[in-house]
């Protein structure tokens, strides 16, 4: 249950609150639900909201989105365009006009869609602590509990145009958890691939970079049957889990087609 | 445990109230406002049927801490009606038989206020994901989204018949 709300229009002093024991609250979109449920442990909030922590600045090719910025600013922001298909499949209008793209990079799977773009994309998060600002790769963000940090912002480089791939398969249309998410960077030369950035999100308990597919796909063309043996490759690296919107067996059976679909469009 | 004094200007009018910590702006505006219209229907943000406007954005209202929104501008389906007159969206869904036990409609509503605001002219699908965090039991939706169709296109031609009177006194001046 909410013991308290802190409401400051400082970044020091959430640090403070935070060392102090306080959880950091973005959108409320995951942590609500979970203090609406009375049951839930005594737990003081402290909010972003008038932090000044939302906001999109472009350098060059460089974008940086500031951690409080809703996924419908994201959504309705030309400069994101790229993350336009990832934060529309996320949930619904009304929640999206709420979660924080930094909250994002907490959901637990199969939550955390944008998570997985931001790895596939190579982003970049800004945190904060009482020593001062550092950056670290999402990937590493998203790889292990990290609750005492506060991330301000996340940055990438926009992708070269149709490098960027983004597949969510989930049971209903929209306002959907994932049953398996495909986010990849692919890069080609003379049809042949350079480069594969490729995150899955439903398929483990984090985030999953896929390095055997990416092995599986760099160095060769992007044929039918050059990404269905990365599919294969891939099945390695999935440890899914039965929830309510799939079952482990049912992701892993499907993991190759969406892969498919994600790459080839088809 | 702090309590709060929580200002909101809410369907035009200034409105304070107390706010403990776990009071968010649904339980808020049904408890302390008298405004019972947005819904409790899951506390997780995923049936929608407490959707009101906040700053002019529908947002799922169970899961804002009402500290945390002090000074900012909610409008619920309260303010909608001016006096007995229902808005066209109203109108549209009585007409439509677009409510069925009602639950759902404040929030649906709200959803589609905030969709004709930002598009007066939406496309079936456009509407579809405009209410894609509004759960309804009773209809099948498709009501609804033909009384949405239907209020934005009387909308937009009460819009246009005004446009049209303002030329017609400018010709003649």
């Amino acid at each position: 249950m909410l013991t308290e709300v802190h409401v400051p229009e400082e970044v020091p002093a959430v640090l403070s609150l935070v060392a102090s024991g306080a959880r950091v609250i973005g959108g409320g979109t995951s942590l609500m639900p979970w203090l609406n449920d009375h049951a839930s442990p005594p737990t003081e909030l402290v909010s972003l909201r008038r932090t000044g922590l939302a906001g999109v600045h472009r350098a060059g090719s460089t974008v940086a989105i500031g951690a409080a910025t809703t996924l419908s600013q994201v959504e309705h922001d030309a400069r994101l365009e790229v993350l336009n298909p990832v934060v529309r499949s996320i949930a619904s209008v009304p929640v999206r006009n709420l979660a924080t793209v930094g909250g994002n990079l907490f959901a637990r799977q199969p939550y955390g869609d944008l998570a997985v773009a931001f790895v596939a994309l190579n982003a970049r998060a800004t945190l904060v602590d009482e020593n001062g600002t550092s950056e670290l790769p999402v990937e590493d963000i998203v790889a292990a509990d990290r609750r005492s940090v506060l991330v301000t912002a996340v940055a990438f480089e926009r992708p070269g145009p149709g490098t960027f791939k983004y597949v969510k398969a989930a049971r209903r249309r929209y306002n959907s958890a994932s049953v398996v998410t495909v986010a990849a960077t692919i890069t080609e030369s003379d049809g042949i691939v350079t480069g594969a950035r490729v995150a899955l999100g439903g398929v483990g308990a984090r985030v999953v970079r896929a390095h055997a597919v990416e092995d599986a796909l760099v160095g060769r063309q992007l044929t039918d049957s050059n990404v269905q043996a990365a599919g294969q490759a891939g099945l390695s690296e999935l440890s899914p889990a039965d929830d309510a919107y799939a079952s482990a067996w049912y992701r892993t059976r499907v993991f190759p087609v969406h892969l498919r679909r994600a790459l080839l469009g088809r | 445990m702090s309590i709060k004094i929580v200002n909101l200007k809410v369907n035009g009018v200034d409105r304070a109230f107390m706010a403990k910590p776990e009071t968010t702006l649904l339980l808020a505006l049904r408890e302390q406002l008298g405004l019972t219209g947005a819904k409790r229907g899951c506390a997780q943000g995923a049936c929608g049927s407490c959707t009101v406007l906040l700053d002019g954005a529908p947002v799922v209202s169970c899961l804002v801490p009402a500290a945390t929104i002090d000074g900012a501008d909610i409008a619920t389906v309260e303010g909608l009606a001016d006096g007995q007159e229902l808005s066209d969206v109203q109108q549209a869904f009585l007409d439509g038989f677009a409510t069925q036990c009602g639950f759902c409609t404040p929030g649906m509503i709200m959803s589609a206020e905030a969709l004709l605001s930002r598009n007066p002219n939406p496309t079936t699908a456009e509407v579809n994901e405009a209410i894609s965090g509004n759960v309804c039991r009773c209809t099948g939706y498709e009501p609804i989204v033909s009384a949405i169709l239907d209020a934005a296109q009387r909308r937009r031609r009460s819009l246009g018949t005004r446009a049209d009177a303002t030329a017609g006194e400018e010709a003649t001046l």
